[in-house]
């Protein structure tokens, strides 16, 4: 009985963060609701790290991106509907680094998991480095050096993809 | 100053004195409207996510559960000594990646009434049966260990918690906790993975969603999962729940 109360009480306080967090990535409030459940299924699996003030917030970010990326990947390989493509770009996201940056949505599912978050935190969230390094429990030159592969990467697929 | 992160508002709007965004959101209206659609979407979770999805979490209704078998653990290790242990281990195909002569071997125990009894491939077991399990490695490794069901979901049995196969498996044990089946009927695939380095646990489950697919016939024909670094051991094992 305890234990359902102490549920339902993390579900209150975090579950709005993890839902918002869906909405952003997935842009579907029927596939956000989904997402949310199974996510916070999986952070109800570490009570200790929900119960960690200073750094529940990063953690329950890292595991929401990293599932609702694979989510978005997952759908695109199983040629069900895809969900809506375009991911909101943050308007603090560096344009002069990388003028494409719409096109660069399109390239996201070419790269891994970790480059993906990575890139999302930059182009979506607006994070600076050392913010993303925090988020995702990375380097900050770990951050720089995906970023940078990244970048040169999608500006190679993007220049193939217009020749 | 640049406007904060969403990740900096959200721990704003989560203890908004103790927040580093205070000052700039105060006189910045963008940083305001952002913080009101946010509340609005925090608001549409309480009223309507939140009861609809609540109960699952409370009681999950498909999804396998950590479970502890402590209680149980001296009897099932009593029987398995005592009784011929069917012990799983798939033949390679051609896309196996185990290491030339090592193997992993895995063993299923359901707990069924009278006792806990020791599960073969394609073996037909109640849908809400209790289970364990027990590896032996040839090699030291990583272990994971998933399942598949013919909806496609994948369902993490082992380690319940953290991102990455982290545990490490030098030899043959029983692991701690378990899994309780989700009491749907059909067939359920289960994935044992081992690695010599620690893997996202994320990269199994799209390697067996991957190998799968959705259906019945496709969970009961999958083989070997494909894309997992070189060198690592795997075995699958096929159950059908019955109602």
């Amino acid at each position: 009985m305890e234990e359902r109360a102490s549920v339902a009480h993390l579900y209150q306080q975090f579950g709005p963060v993890v839902y918002r967090r869906c909405l952003v990535l997935l842009r579907d409030s029927e596939a956000a609701r989904d997402a949310t459940q199974e996510i916070f299924r999986k952070l109800l699996h570490d009570q200790e790290k929900l119960a960690a003030r200073d750094t529940v917030l990063p953690w329950i970010y890292r595991v929401a991106t990293n599932h609702c990326l694979n989510e978005r990947r997952n759908q695109r390989r199983r040629g069900e509907e895809e969900l809506e493509p375009d991911l909101p770009l943050s308007e603090e996201a560096p344009r002069d680094l990388f003028p494409e940056r719409q096109l660069a949505q399109q390239v996201l599912s070419r790269f891994d998991a970790q480059t993906q978050a990575v890139a999302v935190g930059v182009f979506v969230d607006g994070m600076e480095h050392e913010e993303v390094a925090a988020a995702l429990g990375i380097s900050r030159r770990t951050v720089a050096r995906k970023l940078d592969r990244f970048v040169e990467n999608a500006r190679k697929f993007l220049l193939r993809s217009t020749e | 100053m640049s406007c904060p992160s969403d990740l900096k508002l959200e721990a704003h709007l989560l203890d908004g004195e103790r927040s580093a965004a205070t000052p700039h959101v105060a006189s910045c209206d963008r940083c305001q409207a952002r913080l009101a659609r946010m509340q609005q979407q925090g608001e549409h979770f309480r009223r309507y996510v939140y009861p609809a999805t609540l109960e699952a979490l409370e009681n999950p209704p498909r999804l396998w559960q950590g479970w502890r078998w402590l209680g149980l653990s001296a009897p099932v290790a009593a029987l398995a000594a005592a009784a011929v242990v069917l012990s799983v281990r798939t033949g390679p195909a051609d896309d196996y990646t185990g290491t030339k002569g090592g193997a992993l071997r895995l063993d299923v125990y359901a707990s069924l009434g009278a006792g806990a009894r020791a599960l073969g491939d394609h073996a037909a077991v109640p849908a809400s049966a209790s289970l364990r399990f027990r590896v032996q490695p040839s090699s030291p490794c990583h272990l994971a260990i998933i399942s598949v069901d013919e909806l496609g979901q994948v369902s993490r049995l082992f380690p319940l918690s953290g991102e990455a196969v982290g545990t490490s498996v030098k030899s043959r044990q029983a692991l701690p906790g378990g899994a309780v089946l989700d009491g749907r009927a059909g067939p359920e695939r289960i994935y044992a993975v081992c690695t010599a380095a620690p893997l996202p646990l994320a990269r199994i489950e799209d390697s067996a969603r991957s190998a799968v697919g959705a259906g019945a016939a496709a969970v009961r024909e999958a083989g070997a999962l494909r894309g997992l670094p070189k060198g690592s051991l795997q075995t699958t094992l096929l159950l059908e729940k019955t109602p």
